[in-house]
C-alpha cells in the first residue's frame, strides 16, 4: 500500500500493535468466531416479484426463499417459475429501483430494502432502470 | 443555500466541500496496491517469450480489474506475445483467478479484492508464523490471468468493460437507494454525467470523478464561522449539522441519510450488509466501533472499551478507529461506486 502523506495515523511499517500477549488463545476464539458467522442462515424471507411493462404475471406473487441464498438464485429460480431459457432477455430490480449483484445475499437484501415484510423484486424483459 | 424556495435541486460542486472532505476524498482516490499478474503458463502460446509473462503494477485501489485489461494487454503485445498469438487475444475472456486457485470477482474494486485476500492468507494454517496483517511487508497480490475458457456459470457475468460499467452504475443506484430511499440523485444525471463519472474511474481522474460523484455523494456541512477551527487531521470528528437548531437542514448532508451504503467483509466471507443509520437512538452519531460490535459482536465484543483485542477493520486498507462516524465516513472516503467496504482481520 502506498504511504500516503497526510493520512490518520497511518501506522508505521515497523510498530507492533498491542494485541494483548495471550495471543494463541485470542487467534482461537477469533478463528471460531469466523466460523460462527459463516454458518448459513437457514431461514427463509419473502420475496414479492412484480412483472414490469410486458413480462408475463405469475399465479403466484409471493415466494418463500432461503436467506443465504444469492440473488443470482432468485433469478434462475424466477426463470423457471416463467419457463424461460437462459437466453432469453431478464431484468431484475429492487423496488422497481436498481439491480443488484447477483452475488448479494437475499439476506442483505432484505435487510437493506424489505417494505413491509417482503422484497420487491420486479422483473421485465427490457432494461428500464438499467 | 435557499435551495428549498426554488424547484430546481441546488447541485453541491466538488468545490464547495470543504478542504477537510475534499482532502480524505483525493486520499482515498489516490489510493494504491501492487499486483503482480501472471499469465497462466499453461495458456502462454507457443513462441512467446517466457520468462516475462509477469506484469507487475500499482493499481488504484477504487478502480477495477477489467480496465486494467487495456494495459495488460499492452504489455503482453509487446513483450510477450509473437504477432501471430497477439492477434488471437479475445479480452472478452480474460478472467482472473488468485494465487489459492479462487475466482476473482472482477466487479469488486481492485483495493477490496487486494485487502479482502491478504486477509484470507494470513489466516491459513501456510501462512508464515505469527505476523500481524500490519507488520507484514506489503506484498503484491499475486494474480493469474486466464485468457481463455472462463467459467461463466460462476462468473455470472461476462467481465467486459461494458458490463463493468452496468454493474458499477448499480452500485451507485443501490447506494443512492440506501441513503435516500430512492434514486432521484442517480436518475436525474443527464446521460453525459453518467458516461462521465464512469469515464472518471476509466480514466483515473479524480476532478471529472468528483464533477459528477458531489451530485450525488453527501456532504459534511462545514464548520460555523464562529466555531473552533477545523480539527487536525488526525481527528475523523465533525458536529453533524442536524445537531445544530440555527443551521437549516442540509438536503444533502450525510447526516440526514436513511443509511450509509456499508458493506462487511469477513475472510472468507460473508459478506453483511444491513441498515446503518448516522444517527443511534440516543442521539449520538452512530461510530464504526458501535456498527462492528453490533453486527459481529464476537469479534468486537460490544463491553471492551478498548480496540478489540480479537480482531481489526480496514478501510481503504488503513486501520480504521473505532471513534470514526459513519456518516463521515459515507462522505468522505466511499469507494468510486459510493460504498464504504469494511475489511475485518484477525489480529495474530
Amino acid at each position: 500500500m502506498a504511504q500516503v502523506p497526510g493520512s490518520p495515523e497511518e501506522p508505521s511499517r515497523n510498530t507492533t500493535l498491542p494485541w494483548s500477549g495471550d495471543g494463541g488463545e485470542n487467534l482461537l476464539e477469533a478463528i471460531q468466531a469466523l466460523d460462527t458467522y459463516k454458518k448459513k442462515d437457514p431461514s427463509k424471507v419473502v420475496v414479492r416479484f412484480k412483472a414490469v411493462g410486458n413480462a408475463p404475471i405469475m399465479k403466484q406473487n409471493f415466494y418463500k426463499i432461503t436467506a443465504a441464498n444469492r440473488f443470482q438464485a432468485v433469478i434462475q429460480f424466477l426463470r423457471k417459475e416463467l419457463g424461460w431459457r437462459a437466453g432469453d432477455p431478464l431484468f431484475t430490480y429492487i423496488n422497481l429501483a436498481f439491480s443488484p449483484a447477483p452475488d448479494d445475499t437475499v439476506s442483505n437484501l432484505y435487510k437493506s430494502f424489505a417494505t413491509e415484510g417482503h422484497l420487491i423484486v420486479n422483473y421485465s424483459t427490457t432494461a428500464a432502470w438499467g | 443555500m435557499s435551495a428549498y424556495a426554488t424547484t430546481r435541486h441546488h447541485s453541491p460542486s466538488a468545490f464547495s466541500a470543504s478542504a477537510s472532505t475534499t482532502l480524505y476524498r483525493r486520499l482515498t482516490w489516490e489510493g494504491t496496491v501492487p499486483l503482480e499478474i501472471r499469465v497462466d503458463p499453461n495458456e502462454l502460446p507457443a513462441n512467446s517469450d517466457r520468462g516475462l509473462e509477469c506484469y507487475y503494477m500499482q493499481a488504484p485501489r477504487v478502480s477495477y480489474l477489467p480496465l486494467l485489461v487495456p494495459e495488460i494487454r499492452r504489455f503482453l503485445m509487446d513483450v510477450v506475445f509473437d504477432e501471430a498469438a497477439s492477434k488471437m487475444l479475445k479480452e472478452e475472456d480474460w478472467w482472473f483467478e488468485s494465487e489459492s486457485r479462487t475466482l476473482i470477482k472482477w466487479h469488486w474494486p481492485i483495493g477490496l479484492i487486494y485487502d479482502n485476500h491478504i486477509i484470507s492468507s494470513s489466516i491459513k494454517p501456510s501462512a508464515q508464523g505469527s505476523t500481524s496483517y500490519l507488520n507484514m511487508q506489503v506484498t503484491p497480490l499475486k494474480l493469474i490471468l486466464h485468457l481463455a475458457s472462463p467459467p461463466t456459470d460462476k462468473l455470472l457475468l461476462s467481465p467486459s468493460a461494458e458490463a463493468c460499467k452496468q454493474a458499477f452504475m448499480g452500485q451507485l443506484k443501490e447506494a443512492d437507494f440506501l441513503r435516500w430511499g430512492n434514486t432521484k440523485r442517480m436518475t436525474s444525471l443527464r446521460k453525459a454525467e453518467q458516461d462521465g463519472i464512469w469515464e472518471g474511474v476509466k480514466e483515473h481522474n479524480f476532478d471529472d470523478y468528483w464533477r459528477v460523484a458531489a451530485k450525488v455523494t453527501p456532504t459534511i456541512a462545514p464548520a460555523r464561522p464562529n466555531s473552533p477551527p477545523p480539527p487536525p487531521s488526525g481527528s475523523m470528528h465533525t458536529r453533524p449539522p442536524s445537531a445544530d437548531p440555527q443551521v437549516a437542514p442540509d438536503r444533502d448532508g450525510a447526516y440526514n441519510v436513511r443509511s450509509v451504503p456499508v458493506r462487511l467483509y469477513l475472510p472468507d466471507g460473508p459478506v453483511l450488509q444491513d441498515l446503518v443509520p448516522p444517527m443511534l437512538e440516543d442521539g449520538s452519531p452512530h461510530t464504526l466501533g458501535h456498527y462492528l460490535s453490533t453486527h459481529i459482536p464476537l469479534l468486537f465484543p460490544p463491553s471492551s472499551s478498548s480496540d478489540s483485542d480479537l480482531a481489526f477493520a480496514l478501510i481503504h486498507g488503513v486501520l480504521a478507529p473505532s471513534e470514526a462516524e459513519m456518516a463521515w465516513l459515507g462522505a468522505c472516503m466511499p469507494g468510486a461506486d459510493g460504498w464504504i467496504n469494511v475489511c475485518v482481520g484477525i489480529a495474530q
